[in-house]
């Protein structure tokens, strides 16, 4: 396990962005009736959304957004790092074609990181560790996450295409070096051992296409999410820290119901938007936090946890008023 | 602990229950991938429920191993009595 602890970091805003088209689990052609009720009862998903654009068209979308919803310039952002598995190309660097297009500054830092579903959380705490790094007293970052999951899908796998589902997100944040409380602390972990739960391979057409064994999904969440957690609240040692909700990348409603049972969570700490979106990978901690981020004021524990095996949390304090926008595309 | 699935009974009746098969057609010797409703989706919910009574978790490797549904009785009460 590594725990980190961070100072005068905040968020700032957050815009999602997702894809207006979209799948009925319901309307399935791949199982039958039978199987598709069961499938959205205990997945939780009914719809999932379908992008036609690559990833770094919904990253571009979001980014502009973003400026626009925070009243930031090109100028002001230090930092761009886009989180995503399913690239259209692999060379250049999404965040250095976005540079380029967008008319970022020289002095920005721009990388991509290869991260599924516990994404968004390492990404804010490499986003986090490199302003506080910059020699300057206020720095500003935007973490885009996300991914377009579907184009990797085979339309005949019933285990990958009920599940995943097209979206991102574009995270605003901010570091203030006068602002000396923690605001965020994470502990992050991997399990490479788990490294067959979630993968990709090529098929006849030389496409990749991915695939997931449901079960080593399930037993690796349950076994290590929860104790993840629970090792990060009592790093933190002060009752007023404690986060009244836990936000969990939609994986799917078994993985995330077990994960809260074991904590003995009750619902209303835990939001989910799995129905709506389904298992938006990287983007899904995001959007799901939205849902409630009106009525936050204190510590929130977010977990992302999947591919790799990996699995990461961070509790965080959100007792500013975040501007946030979910648009449909 | 919820359901004594460490019981005989209480074992097929669950997994009856799960399975969406009647009692009368399962035994501790039937082979569970026989059972005609076993598919990812209800292995999977099958794996969860164990696991939601139990707290046994059962992985991709152990089914592997394992051919009847008396193979997945004596692993969960292996497990549950700190074997695992």
């Amino acid at each position: 396990m590594a725990i980190t602890r961070h100072r005068g970091i905040k968020i700032s805003g957050i815009v999602n962005v997702i894809p207006e088209l979209s799948e009925d689990n319901l309307q399935l052609t791949i199982i039958n009736e039978e199987e598709r009720a069961k499938l959205v009862e205990h997945t939780g998903i009914r719809y999932r959304r379908i992008s036609l654009l690559p990833v770094k068209n919904l990253f571009e979308k979001g980014i502009k957004e973003a400026i626009d919803l925070t009243g930031w310039t090109y100028d002001d952002i230090d930092v761009l790092i886009c989180v995503t598995q399913t690239p259209e190309l692999s060379i250049p660097s999404i965040a250095c074609q976005l540079h380029g297009d967008l008319g970022f500054k020289q002095k920005t830092i721009c990388y991509d990181i290869n991260s599924g579903c516990s994404g968004y959380v390492y990404g804010f705490h490499t986003v986090a560790s490199i302003l506080a790094s910059i020699s300057k007293d206020k720095t500003r970052a935007l973490l885009c996450c996300g991914d377009v999951s579907t184009h990797l899908l085979s339309p005949e796998d019933t285990s990958t295409r009920p599940i995943f589902s097209d979206a991102v997100s574009v995270t605003a944040i901010e570091y203030n070096v006068n602002d000396s409380n923690i605001t965020a602390r994470f502990n992050l972990e991997t399990m490479g051992n788990g490294q067959s739960a979630i993968y990709t391979e090529l098929n006849a057409q030389n496409n990749r296409i991915m695939r997931l064994n449901g079960i080593d999904v399930f037993a690796y969440s349950v076994k290590y999410v929860p104790q993840n957690i629970e090792t990060l609240i009592q790093s933190a040692e002060m009752p007023n820290e404690m986060p009244s909700i836990y936000v969990f990348h939609q994986a799917n409603k078994l993985i995330n119901d077990a994960i809260s049972r074991k904590l003995k969570l009750t619902s209303d700490m835990v939001p989910h938007t799995l129905e709506t979106y389904g298992n938006t990978a990287s983007a899904s901690i995001p959007i799901t936090l939205c849902t409630r981020l009106n009525e936050m004021n204190n510590w929130v524990l977010l977990s992302g946890f999947g591919v790799g095996f990996s699995v990461a949390s961070v509790l965080i304090n959100i007792s500013n008023f975040v501007p946030h926008k979910t648009i449909e595309i | 602990m919820s359901l004594p699935l460490y019981e005989i009974e209480t074992f097929l009746n669950f997994t009856s229950s799960e399975l969406s098969i009647s009692k009368k057609s399962i035994s501790l010797e039937t082979c569970f991938r026989d059972i005609p409703s076993w598919s990812s989706l209800n292995a999977l919910i099958y794996i969860s429920r164990i696991n939601e009574e139990t707290n046994v978790l059962i992985t991709s490797g152990d089914l592997s191993e394992l051919n009847s549904l008396n193979d997945i009785y004596r692993l969960i009460n292996e497990r549950k009595h700190g074997n695992n």
